[in-house]
């Protein structure tokens, strides 16, 4: 750990610190739009969160993440529109219903890798997409309901509305972001990038496997479900739109362009910048998406451990990572889990399923990754690579 | 009767559908890319074909360029994106995903955001008359272009040596490198095949269901829902696959339509509970 | 491997730069108001009729509008309009736009008013948050709203959070926001499903004499205001039956619906077609395709049945088509082929209703404006100002405001034909004149507030089930004079 880590830690804590009070500060003297942009970040940044979990933890690609949030959001709307019911049982009842649906689909990321799991994540959205969308008497079809308010009696940051919604969100916010960080940090979040990196591995270690990926996806639904509450109650509404492929792949989008490995930082950043665009660009041009879609591009082509890689290169140096000891044990790691953005440095190189143990081995740990653009190396794997 | 004609009606679903699984198919199969761009190859070859079609007035011509014309996108898009990311399919699909976003966009910006009609050849309007109902023509077309097209496959997949070649692929590729066989150029071409097979289904499903703008991820779903409950990377799943999602489209619209999407996904739900790789899908 | 990094990040750029300026191109076409020598002249032909149309209106605007000096505000005024301007309902947000666009350029306040234009995607989250920022960052006073329903409706609900502004709602059709969930500050120069429908119904059953219909719609709010407007005109006239079937909405397979419809052919009269956009391309392809229009008379359809995209684009045998709407591209009175003619020549294609609403309402802010002397300094005086307008040259004809801020409208009964020229279009075979949101019901505002709301199984759709809602709502004395009648009286 030469001089470069300190002086990244340095730098880390002053930028945390800085961005806190800046954050805090806010409502005091910015525009009501820059709260409105700041909350619209935080509840899809939870949500990104909540797919880079998965993503950079586990190397699984969801895209149902928005359905825990949906499933909060549509519980909360029916308790407060159509059942009169309060609103501490309505919060309960929503993780309740949220949470089990979530444990019944966790055993997903146990059966499957991978694309199968992209796939299978993909049918389990729609099939949710399709109840929300047609069981009108219910969910009143596209409009979705409408009017859900935050109670009056939680009023108590400030008497503006905005103001008070930005601290109860910022509040969530930070909580979450503490304890999703806590998570990656502890031997827990070790152990998910040990399955990561070699399940065979981890399993002869005498981990359960399966338990450990059904908590993980529990753990990110969760993190969906805390970004539905804040999303239904800031929104005041919720629809089946949210749950569209299209809209799954707008966590994936941002995940990825900020980095997948860095599960906060990465997917905040990545929230950021995409949401911004869509703010920003939607008023210059038509061809947004285009726009949108070539950036995408471009980071997987050219930058496949996304923006945050910049940055990273800028406070690490050249080589755009913290001082790492030697080895790939899995104790070895735990330096550079403590790294807050909590990665394996790989980036999407890194999530290619499979791969066989004597390989994962060999390998000396996530740094040594083939590079994609090493067509012959990969080539000769090929038939180990797919699974 | 009412049944019998639904069950046709499931047919040719299935057909237009079985055309575009297959090729999504065999590109999974040999190159383990799910090509999330093959819907926008299904519009984009359905708006060239209709582009065609008003210059020249021959759909057939249509058909054929809508084909080539996707088969060079699909030839470019191995060349200069896919191949760089060879080997890792998480971002190979990736890769295909930003494709899609892009050419859905582009699509919308140069053949404007509006319906078009495909009109119907001659040759093939009108009805047949089944019992108190009629079938038409086309649909009868639809058929018996997927029951040709699966028929030259199973043929060339089960009895040629470079069918032979693509099996042994879809099983070990090392093999296949081993044997002197220039598995770029392999995959270059199967993924040539799949876009000129994109491009054709979206001139025959675009004439049979006109050509919207947003069809391209409804088509990409349903496709994907063949594939998934079919078992990723096989030919008979392919043909299981299109029946069952066709047969349950129609049978929903009929019997219950306000809940018709739910009853399209649930049964695919269910059979992936108890086997997530599909009907006809290989081990782990 | 550097070399090829560098080639790979060219193209993508490159490509990225190709499709913003082609964006930016078609953009620019329809967007900014470059004044073309020929679209000058037909404003120059317009201005003279558009001042004497409007004169009447109220005396301030007479006395401004016949003078050349106009009222003139410090500062141009800023007026936000969300649409979904990019994705596959783009034509909707476009036709939105160049219709406001054109309205501003008509009334010659192109140097007064910038349109400001925001992009909601067709997804409600984003349209209330461009909302937000029109209203927070922008700081527009009048903000004009999307044009699907769902969307309408979150940016309702978000008004009533916000009363520090004016909306003015585009195409979206929920009659409760102006109606149940009336917020003061909303005004809307367009429709409701229901409004256009009441007297189709009755058209139905009173003159073509229908009892029994197949109502065949998409699942979502829209469909569920025509078909209940529909169904209480259709009842309370002598209508029997409505059978319905919903299918998803932008569902674009109707063989099953073919097949299922076909079997009953012989029990009921017609089929009443209740949509919009391409699936109606579509619907009507498999209808010739199953042979039904041989076993069936033309259907009937739905306010955006007959419209103009959709007539480009069907067979011939469209014909005979008949629907109701607040407006009729056949219209013949002179502000209509006015406005036809300058917005074909200003942007090169035909306008359908959403171009003619959101003309009309950038129209009835800039007529408002002028009221009050470009002053916004009180909102409520320009809201009052904008009620009391009478606005006598639409294209739709003439229109005003109701105490919900809904436009009290003529509605038309309209047929397609073929016009000389080889081309469908819209005919005017009847017309109800100043119809409100509350249609017939006009006497009986409270009691209709009482019926449940519209949906997919509401009103009933049998005339026992019906008439006994309707006696317990509207209460036996209603109900025993419209059975005395057979029917409304007029």
């Amino acid at each position: 750990m030469g001089g470069s880590s300190k002086r990244a830690t340095l730098v880390k804590r002053a930028g945390l610190g800085l961005l806190a009070v800046a954050l805090l500060v806010i409502p005091l003297f910015s525009s009501d739009f820059t709260m409105t942009m700041i909350i619209r970040y935080m509840y899809y940044g939870l949500l990104t969160i909540s797919f880079g979990f998965l993503a950079g933890e586990l190397g699984l690609f969801s895209l149902m993440t928005p359905v825990s949030l949906t499933l909060t959001g549509y519980t909360i709307g029916l308790c407060q529109t159509k059942f009169d019911i309060p609103f501490i049982p309505s919060i309960f009842l929503a993780f309740l219903v949220s949470m089990s649906f979530a444990a019944l689909c966790g055993w997903m990321a146990d059966r499957s890798q991978g694309v199968s799991f992209l796939m299978l994540t993909l049918v389990f959205s729609q099939l949710v997409y399709s109840l929300a969308l047609q069981w009108t008497s219910m969910t009143n079809g596209t409009t979705g309901l409408l009017g859900i308010r935050f109670p009056d009696a939680l009023e108590i940051f400030s008497e503006n509305t905005k103001v008070n919604h930005y601290y109860w969100t910022l509040l969530i916010f930070g909580l979450t972001i503490f304890l999703v960080y806590r998570l990656i940090t502890s031997s827990y979040g070790l152990r998910l990038r040990g399955i990561k990196n070699s399940e065979t591995r981890m399993a002869a270690l005498g981990y359960h496997t399966g338990l450990l990926k059904w908590s993980a996806f529990m753990v990110s639904s969760l993190i969906s479900s805390i970004a539905g509450v804040l999303f239904v109650y800031n929104t005041g509404m919720i629809n089946p739109e949210i749950m569209t492929l299209n809209s799954s792949n707008q966590a994936l989008i941002s995940s990825i362009l900020g980095g997948v490995d860095s599960v906060l930082l990465g997917s905040i950043v990545g929230t950021v910048i995409n949401r911004t665009l869509e703010l920003t660009l939607g008023s210059l041009t038509r061809r947004y998406a285009t726009i949108v879609g070539a950036l995408f591009l471009a980071i997987i082509l050219l930058m496949p451990e996304g923006l945050i890689s910049i940055a990273k290169k800028l406070v690490y140096g050249k080589d755009g990572r913290p001082g790492r000891p030697v080895g790939g044990t899995v104790q070895g790691q735990s330096a550079e889990a403590g790294d807050g953005a909590g990665g394996t440095g790989a980036g999407l190189r890194c999530v290619t399923p499979g791969g066989s143990p004597e390989e994962a081995l060999a390998s000396g740990g996530p740094g040594d990754v083939v590079s994609s653009n090493d067509t012959e190396g990969t080539e000769e794997k090929g038939g180990k690579m797919r699974r | 009767m009412i049944y019998l004609s639904t069950f046709l009606n499931g047919l040719t679903i299935a057909g237009y559908l079985f055309l575009m699984a297959l090729g999504l198919n065999l590109s999974f199969g040999l190159m383990n890319i799910v090509n999330m761009s093959h819907g926008t190859m299904y519009l984009a070859g359905g708006f060239i074909g209709w582009t065609v079609l008003t210059k020249t007035g021959s759909w057939f011509l249509g058909l054929l360029s809508a084909g080539a014309a996707m088969g060079v996108f699909a030839f470019l898009e191995d060349l200069f994106f896919l191949r760089r990311a060879r080997g890792n399919m998480t971002m190979e699909t990736l890769i295909t995903l930003s494709v899609s976003i892009i050419g859905a966009d582009l699509i919308v910006g140069i053949f404007s955001g509006r319906t078009r009609q495909v009109k119907i050849p001659k040759l093939l309007q009108g009805a047949f008359p089944v019992g108190d109902f009629y079938f038409p023509k086309y649909n009868l077309f639809i058929i018996l272009f997927a029951v040709f097209f699966g028929l030259i496959f199973w043929y060339v997949l089960k009895r040629t040596k470079i069918g032979m070649i693509i099996r042994a692929g879809v099983d070990d590729q090392e093999i296949v490198s081993t044997l002197g066989i220039d598995i770029k150029l392999l995959f270059s071409a199967i993924f040539t095949l799949s876009g000129i097979l994109a491009g054709m289904a979206g001139m025959i499903g675009g004439t049979f269901q006109n050509l919207v703008s947003g069809q391209d991820s409804s088509v990409m779903v349903y496709t994907l829902l063949i594939v998934i409950i079919g078992g990723m990377g096989s030919f008979e799943g392919a043909i299981f696959g299109s029946l069952i999602i066709g047969m349950a489209f129609t049978f929903g619209s009929l019997l219950a339509p306000q809940f018709s999407q739910f009853f399209l996904f649930a049964p695919v739900a269910i059979v992936l509970v108890f086997s997530p790789r599909g009907i006809f899908g290989k081990g782990r | 491997m550097k070399k090829n990094t560098a080639k790979v990040a060219a193209m993508i750029l490159a490509a990225a730069m190709v499709c913003g300026a082609c964006g930016g191109g078609a953009a620019d076409k329809g967007g900014a108001a470059d004044t073309t020598a020929a679209a000058q002249d037909t404003q120059k032909a317009q201005d003279p009729q558009g001042a004497q149309d409007g004169a009447p209106e109220t005396e301030t605007e007479k006395a401004e509008g016949a003078g050349e000096e106009k009222a003139k505000p410090a500062e141009k005024i800023k007026v936000g309009i969300t649409v979904p301007y990019s994705g596959f309902v783009a034509n909707l947000g476009e036709n939105a736009v160049n219709g406001a666009l054109l309205g501003i350029k008509m009334e010659g306040r192109e140097e007064d008013m910038e349109l400001l234009i925001e992009d909601t995607k067709c997804e409600a989250e984003l349209a209330v948050t461009k909302c937000s920022k029109l209203k927070e960052q922008d700081g527009c006073l009048f903000i004009m709203g999307s044009v699907t329903g769902f969307e309408g409706d979150a940016q309702a609900d978000w008004l009533k959070k916000n009363s520090d502004v004016i909306f003015l709602p585009s195409y979206s059709a929920t009659q409760d926001m102006t109606m149940r969930d009336f917020s003061p500050n909303m005004i809307r120069a367009g429709w409701t499903a229901d409004q256009v429908m009441f007297n189709f119904g009755e058209y139905i059953a009173k003159e073509v004499g229908y009892k029994k219909i197949i109502s065949i719609g998409a699942d979502y709010s829209y469909p569920w205001g025509q078909a209940a407007g529909f169904a209480r005109g259709f009842m309370e006239n002598g209508g029997e039956e409505i059978k319905y079937i919903w299918y998803p909405e932008g569902n674009l397979d109707f063989s099953s619906i073919m097949t299922q419809v076909s079997s009953m052919a012989g029990d009921y009269d017609a089929v009443f077609l209740n949509d919009g956009g391409s699936p109606i391309v579509a619907f009507w392809k498999a209808w010739e395709q199953y042979g039904l229009n041989n076993k069936f008379g033309q259907i009937i359809g739905g306010t955006n049945v007959a419209d103009t995209n959709v007539l480009s684009e069907v067979s011939d045998g469209f014909v005979g088509v008949l629907s109701a709407s607040f407006y009729s591209d056949g219209d013949e009175n002179a502000a209509n082929q006015a406005f036809r003619k300058a917005f074909i020549d200003e942007y090169g294609y035909e306008p359908d209703a959403v171009a003619v609403q959101s003309y009309d309402t950038i129209r009835c802010i800039i007529r408002g404006l002028d009221a009050v002397g470009w002053d916004t300094s009180d909102q409520q005086a320009i809201i009052d100002a904008i009620c009391a307008l009478e606005v006598t040259d639409s294209p739709r004809g003439s229109f005003y405001f109701d105490e919900y801020h809904n436009a009290v409208q003529n509605v038309y009964v309209k047929e397609v034909v073929m016009t000389d020229e080889g081309t469908m279009a819209n005919v005017i075979k009847k017309t109800y004149e100043d119809v409100s949101q509350f249609g017939p019901y006009e006497a009986y505002k409270e009691q209709y507030m009482q019926f449940a709301e519209d949906a997919r199984d509401y009103p009933y759709t049998t005339k026992d089930a019906y008439m006994e809602d309707l006696r317990k709502v509207m209460g036996d004395e209603y109900v025993d004079a419209l059975e005395a009648d057979g029917g409304w009286k007029h």
